[in-house]
C-alpha cells in the first residue's frame, strides 16, 4: 500500500488522489477538444470566412441610380426614400452585370405590398395600414399608388373607403339611400383615429321608430313616409330592432 | 406553413385571448423546465435541514440527517436531466463543463451545479459514511465487499485521529454548504429574475422567493419520506423529531409566504403597463395553479393545519396519530404547492404577450420528450435513486434509534399513549 505522508490524515490523502485523477482526465480532455471549439474568436473569423465565400446577388442601394436616374431620383423624394430598390424588385446583381439577360421581378400582386401595410397593431402608429379585404378588394395597388412615390395617407373621403363591406351591402338594401349620417355621426377625429375614436351608434328603439313607427305617416320627409310602419307599443316588445333586423340590409315583410 | 405545424397550431389558435405576437403562440419552456426547480429546490431544501444537524446543533432532526443527505444526492442527480433533455440533445451535456461559455447564465448553471454536487453533497456523504463503509466492507462477501471497500476510497483507517478529522471536515463541508446551496437554488430563480423582457420574472426578490420556497419544499419532502419509508423499514416514527422539523418548516412556510405577498404588494403599488394583463392572466388562466392549489390548498391551508397543532398543543400532544396524519397531510399539500409555484412562474411568464394586450394557452403533451410522461418519470426517477442509496447506504441505525441521541443516551420521556 502507498505510504501518504505522516501528518496528513488518511481521508484527505485519499480524496486528494480522487481530485488529482478528476483535474487530470479534465485536463486532457480541454487539450484534446480543438480550438474552435473552444475559442468564440476563432468561432466568428470562421462565420465571417464563410459568409465572405457566399456568392453577391445583390447590387446595392446605388447601382440602379446610374440607369434609371429618373425613378431613383424620384424615389428618394418620396415616402419610400428608405427602402432600397432591391427591396421590392430583388437582387440584381446580375441585371446590373448585364441588362438585357436578366431583368429584375415587379411585384405587381396585392399580396406583396400588404406585407408591409396589412392592418397589424404591432405596427408603429402612423405607419400607413389598411385591411386587405376592405380595402378596394380585387384592384391592383399600383392602380391607384405609384410605388416610387407612394403618396402619404389621406383622409378617406367616404365611409366605403374602410367600411367597404358594409357600403356593398347596404348597395343593395333597402336602406341604399340613407346616408351613413342618418344613423351614424362620425367625429373628424374618427379618420385620423379610427380606433381612438369612434361614431356613434343608434341607442334605442325610438330612434328606428323616427321613421318605422305607425304615427310617422304624417312625416314630410319623403323618404319616412313610404318606409314599412309598425305600431312600437306591439312590435317587438322589450327588445331592440337590430336584434332582429340587421340595419345595413334589413329585410321588409309586406 | 405545412401541415403538421397548422394542425398543431389549430388547436392552440381558439384558446388564444387578445393579440398576441406569432412567435408566442407556443410556449417553449414546457413541462420539463416546470420540473427543474422544483428538483433543484428538493435538493437545497433536504441540505439545508442537513446543516440543521451540523451545523445548528437541533438534535431531535438526527434522525433525518442522513436521510436528507441521501434525498438532496437523489434529486440532484435528476435536476440536470431535465435541463439537458429540454435542451433536446442529452448525450452532449458534458459539453457544457468542457466549452464554458461565460456569458450565458444557463451555461453557467453547468459550474454551481457541479461544485455543489463535488465540493459538497458527495464530500459530506462520504465523510458520513467512510467508517460506516469501512465496516460495512467488513461484514459484506463477494462485490458488495469490493464495493463498500472502492466507495470507501480503499481506506482502512478507523482510528481516532481520522474519525476526529472526519467530523471537522464535515462541519467545515456543512458551512461552506450552505452558502453553495443558497447559490444552487438562487441561481435557478436568477436565471428568471434576470430575464428584463419578461416582467412576470423580471424581479430581484425572485431568487430569495425561490429559495425560500425551496427550502420549504426540502424540508417538507424528507419529512414525507421518513413518515414513508420509517415504518415501511419496520421502525417507529420518532414525532419529537418530526414536530421538530415540521416546526421548522412551518417558520419557512411562513417566510415564504411573506416574501411572496411583498412581492405581491410590490408588483400592485407599482402599477406597470403589465399590471392590467397579468391581473387577468391571473384570474383567467391561472387561477386554479396559482390561487387555489398554490396559495390556498399549498400555503393557507398546510399553515392553518400547522397552526391548529400549534395552538392546541396540549391536547394534540395526546393524540399522536392524529398529529401524525395532519402532518402528513400538510406536508403533502406543500409538495403540490410548490411544484405549482413553479409552473406559475414558468408557465405563466410565457403566458401573457410581449405586447400586453393578449393571453396564450399551454398544451402539454403527453408523450415524447417535453411530455408529461416523460416529465413524470423524472419526478420518480430521484424516488428510485434513493431506493438505491437507502440500499447501499442503510441511514437506518440513526432513522430507527427513536429518542435516543447520538450516544444511545435518552432524550426526553416517552410520550403519553393515545388518549391516555
Amino acid at each position: 500500500m502507498v505510504k501518504f505522508p505522516e501528518k496528513m490524515p488518511d481521508s484527505l490523502a485519499r480524496l486528494l488522489v480522487v481530485f488529482v485523477v478528476l483535474t487530470a482526465v479534465l485536463a486532457i480532455a480541454w487539450v484534446m477538444i480543438p480550438t474552435p471549439m473552444k475559442s468564440v474568436h476563432v468561432q466568428w473569423d470562421n462565420a465571417i470566412l464563410r459568409e465572405k465565400a457566399k456568392p453577391m446577388r445583390y447590387a446595392g442601394a446605388h447601382a440602379c441610380e446610374e440607369c434609371h436616374g429618373e425613378i431613383y431620383g424620384k424615389k428618394k423624394a418620396g415616402y419610400h426614400r428608405d427602402l432600397s430598390c432591391e427591396t421590392c424588385h430583388g437582387p440584381a446583381k446580375t441585371h446590373t452585370e448585364d441588362p438585357d439577360k436578366t431583368k429584375p421581378a415587379i411585384p405587381a400582386t396585392r399580396s406583396f405590398c400588404v406585407q408591409c401595410h396589412a392592418y397589424n397593431p404591432s405596427r408603429p402608429r402612423g405607419f400607413p395600414q389598411i385591411n386587405p379585404q376592405g380595402h378596394n378588394p380585387l384592384k391592383p395597388c399600383a392602380g391607384c399608388h405609384n410605388p416610387h412615390d407612394p403618396k402619404p395617407p389621406t383622409t378617406p373621403k367616404e365611409c366605403s373607403a374602410c367600411h367597404g363591406e358594409i357600403a356593398r351591402t347596404k348597395a343593395v338594401s333597402h336602406h341604399v339611400q340613407l346616408e351613413c349620417t342618418t344613423c351614424h355621426q362620425a367625429p373628424q377625429q374618427h379618420k385620423i383615429t379610427p380606433r381612438g375614436v369612434k361614431p356613434t351608434k343608434p341607442q334605442n328603439r325610438e330612434f328606428c321608430g323616427k321613421c318605422h313607427a305607425k304615427d310617422t305617416r304624417e312625416t314630410r320627409e319623403k323618404l319616412a313616409k313610404s318606409a314599412p310602419k309598425i305600431d312600437m307599443a306591439e312590435h317587438g316588445e322589450k327588445y331592440v330592432c337590430w336584434q332582429c333586423h340587421y340595419p345595413h340590409s334589413p329585410e321588409v315583410e309586406n | 406553413m405545412n401541415q403538421d405545424l397548422m394542425r398543431h397550431l389549430a388547436e392552440i389558435l381558439p384558446q388564444i385571448q387578445g393579440f398576441i405576437y406569432p412567435n408566442e403562440v407556443e410556449i417553449h419552456w414546457g413541462m420539463l423546465i416546470v420540473v427543474y426547480p422544483y428538483i433543484t429546490g428538493v435538493v437545497a431544501g433536504a441540505f439545508i435541514l442537513a446543516s440543521l444537524v451540523k451545523v445548528f446543533n437541533v438534535k431531535e432532526v438526527q434522525p433525518l440527517y442522513r436521510l436528507s443527505l441521501l434525498t438532496a444526492l437523489a434529486y440532484l442527480l435528476v435536476a440536470p436531466m431535465a435541463l439537458v433533455s429540454h435542451l433536446g440533445h442529452p448525450g452532449r451535456f458534458y459539453e457544457i463543463l468542457l466549452t464554458p461559455q461565460t456569458s450565458s447564465a444557463m451555461a453557467m448553471f453547468g459550474f454551481v451545479y457541479a461544485w455543489y454536487l463535488m465540493a459538497v453533497l458527495l464530500l459530506e456523504i462520504w465523510f458520513v459514511h467512510r467508517t460506516d463503509m469501512i465496516a460495512w466492507a467488513e461484514e459484506k462477501t463477494g462485490v458488495m465487499r469490493f464495493v463498500y471497500r472502492a466507495l470507501a476510497l480503499f481506506s482502512r483507517d478507523t482510528s481516532a485521529r481520522g474519525v476526529e478529522f472526519d467530523h471537522k471536515a464535515l462541519k467545515t463541508i456543512t458551512i461552506i454548504g450552505i452558502p453553495s446551496a443558497f447559490l444552487l437554488h438562487g441561481y435557478v430563480g436568477f436565471i428568471f429574475g434576470s430575464i428584463k423582457a419578461n416582467p412576470w420574472w423580471s424581479s430581484v426578490l425572485i431568487p430569495i422567493v425561490f429559495l425560500f420556497s425551496a427550502i420549504v419544499s426540502g424540508i417538507a419532502l424528507v419529512i414525507l419520506f421518513y413518515m414513508v419509508i420509517t415504518p415501511l423499514a419496520g421502525g417507529k416514527i420518532n414525532m419529537k423529531c418530526v414536530d421538530k422539523a415540521v416546526d421548522f418548516l412551518f417558520y419557512a412556510v411562513i417566510v415564504d409566504f411573506s416574501l411572496e405577498v411583498v412581492e405581491f404588494i410590490h408588483r400592485v403599488y407599482q402599477s406597470e403597463e403589465e399590471i392590467k394583463i397579468l391581473s387577468e392572466m391571473l384570474m383567467s388562466k391561472l387561477f386554479m395553479s396559482l390561487i387555489v392549489i398554490q396559495v390556498m390548498l399549498g400555503m393557507i391551508l398546510p399553515l392553518a393545519i400547522i397552526s391548529v397543532t400549534k395552538i392546541f398543543r396540549h391536547r394534540f400532544s395526546l393524540n399522536e396519530d392524529l398529529r401524525k396524519m395532519l402532518y402528513f397531510i400538510s406536508v403533502l399539500l406543500i409538495q403540490f404547492g410548490i411544484f405549482a409555484t413553479r409552473w406559475n412562474v414558468v408557465i405563466g411568464g410565457q403566458m401573457f404577450s410581449k405586447s400586453f394586450r393578449g393571453l396564450t394557452t399551454y398544451k402539454m403533451e403527453f408523450g415524447g420528450l417535453e411530455g408529461l410522461l416523460f416529465a413524470l418519470a423524472l419526478l420518480m426517477l430521484p424516488v428510485v435513486i434513493l431506493a438505491i442509496l437507502l440500499k447501499v447506504l442503510p441511514p437506518w441505525k440513526e432513522m430507527l434509534a427513536e429518542g435516543k441521541d447520538g450516544d444511545g443516551r435518552a432524550v426526553g420521556g416517552e410520550l403519553p399513549a393515545p388518549g391516555a
